[in-house]
């Protein structure tokens, strides 16, 4: 054995006999200041509606406290936790993912009631208060895993990639074989940002469509927060794609962009679900039955797919009740026929069926994207509901 | 060509009647009768009907401002393909 191999296989054991010893302790020291500071609802008070704060005890000023809490809690989660334990076992990192999540749902109350009341707005009396609960908690944990996600992601993203199963793989294979590429439809669902990352890890080649968070264009983060998620979270996954995201601002290129990709037999990953924020997008979009209501979308991955003749496949990733597995489910080519919205809502209703399904997956339980979706009012704003 | 261009816009991409009859001067860009999608179209029409091929770094907002714009665009296309061909 060489010096060298030598030296990287002592460097592995250690880090094995490392990760071994000081994983479960370094879990153990990050996890139990939380279970200290958090009280974890359990599910039988979390089926009994919010813990009302008036009773809790020793809380001189909780709405101060709270949101110094938070105010720290999100950066501090994203740019030390995250590291820490992403590479620990996976069961450990995704244990204090979830704490994460239970601390932010305990302490975030307006964010809380925001999804309760968006869920409750959405189905209505078909998901008991009980289930909002839960379905809330859950919203708050599954955010809080996907940034260990990302940073399991580095690398060459094993870590990751062994936790997630691929379904479908072989409709990839197949549509690609046709040599027209295709189209990748998801939704903001789960961590879609590593689904379409992870089609890059086993080997496809995928660009995608889609604004960075990091963007200027519609969102209200600071400077430095968007450096950050440039920096931490978005150069991490940017790495399997093929090329920088395709960020739609309304350039007449677009389209033609998309095809020449796809002419290339390449992959092309979009999520279909997204709110119309751009004056220029909303002019075009199309009103379509979604979530029991009337959303404002754009169909052009469908118009796209009917003008290159690209296959149209639906991809979405859920996260398993043990929270650190996830199956990536690709579903076979979706049809075409009819014109492009007929296609469109055929592609939505997949996504429908998915959130109905599990709605803690779907990210825009907020009163600004269901707004900006046409799902609320304008005045929902305004008033908080 | 112009006429034929014409023809394809106001028939299949103008979705605002009161836009009509256009122009081969008329804005389509600000507009709004040319979006992304519908210069996808627009190329894939011109390969069609007068064989040519856009290439990718010349879909510039200069080159579709007008059916004037286009056209003379195309014509420059015509005599490069044309001699490569």
């Amino acid at each position: 054995m060489s010096s060298r191999r030598f030296r990287a296989s002592k460097a592995r054991a250690l880090h094995s006999r490392g990760a071994r010893i000081w994983g479960p302790a370094l879990g153990l020291l990050l996890v139990l200041p939380l279970k200290l500071v958090t009280h974890v609802p359990s599910d039988q008070k979390l089926s009994q509606g919010r813990v009302k704060r008036e009773n809790r005890p020793n809380r001189q000023s909780p709405l101060g406290f709270e949101r110094i809490m938070l105010r720290i809690l999100g950066p501090f989660y994203r740019l030390v936790i995250v590291p820490l334990v992403a590479f620990l076992p996976a069961s450990l990192a995704y244990r204090v993912a979830c704490l994460q999540g239970d601390l932010r749902y305990r302490l975030d109350r307006s964010k809380r009631e925001e999804i309760m009341r968006c869920l409750e707005s959405v189905f209505g009396d078909r998901l008991s208060l009980p289930e909002q609960t839960r379905v809330t908690r859950d919203f708050f944990r599954l955010q809080s895993c996907a940034p260990v996600d990302v940073t399991r992601l580095a690398g060459k993203g094993r870590a990751l990639t062994r936790l997630v199963e691929i379904r479908g793989r072989e409709h990839l294979e197949a549509a690609l074989a046709a040599g027209k590429g295709a189209i990748l439809c998801s939704a903001h669902f789960g961590s879609f940002n590593c689904a379409m990352s992870l089609i890059g890890a086993s080997g496809f080649p995928i660009t995608v469509i889609g604004r960075w968070a990091s963007n200027t264009v519609d969102n209200s983060r600071s400077p430095i927060g968007r450096l950050l998620s440039r920096l931490v979270f978005q150069k991490t996954i940017a790495r399997y794609r093929r090329r920088p995201n395709i960020e739609p601002l309304g350039q007449i290129e677009l389209a033609f962009e998309v095809a020449t990709i796809l002419r290339q037999n390449e992959l092309i990953g979009v999520a279909i679900d997204a709110p119309l924020r751009l004056s220029g997008d909303r002019a075009r979009g199309v009103t379509v039955d979604f979530l029991k209501g009337q959303a404002l979308l754009l169909p052009g991955a469908t118009s796209i797919a009917q003008l290159t003749k690209a296959p149209v496949l639906m991809m979405l990733l859920h996260r398993s009740a043990d929270w650190r597995h996830q199956v990536l489910e690709i579903s076979p080519p979706i049809s075409m026929e009819g014109d492009a919205l007929t296609a469109f809502k055929r592609c939505l209703a997949v996504v429908e069926t998915a959130i109905l399904q599990n709605p803690a997956h779907w990210t825009f339980w907020n009163f600004s994207d269901l707004v900006a979706l046409g799902l609320l009012p304008e005045e929902a704003l305004n008033s908080g509901k | 060509m112009e006429s034929a261009i014409n023809e394809y816009i106001s028939r299949e991409l103008v979705s605002n009647p009161e836009l009509l009859p256009l122009e081969n001067d008329s804005p389509l860009l600000l507009s709004g009768i040319l979006d992304s999608l519908s210069v996808l179209k627009l190329v894939l029409f011109f390969h069609q009907r007068f064989g040519i091929i856009v290439a990718p770094d010349d879909v510039l907002p200069e080159h579709f401002e007008t059916i004037e714009a286009i056209c003379k665009y195309l014509r420059t296309q015509h005599q490069v393909q044309g001699v490569q061909g």
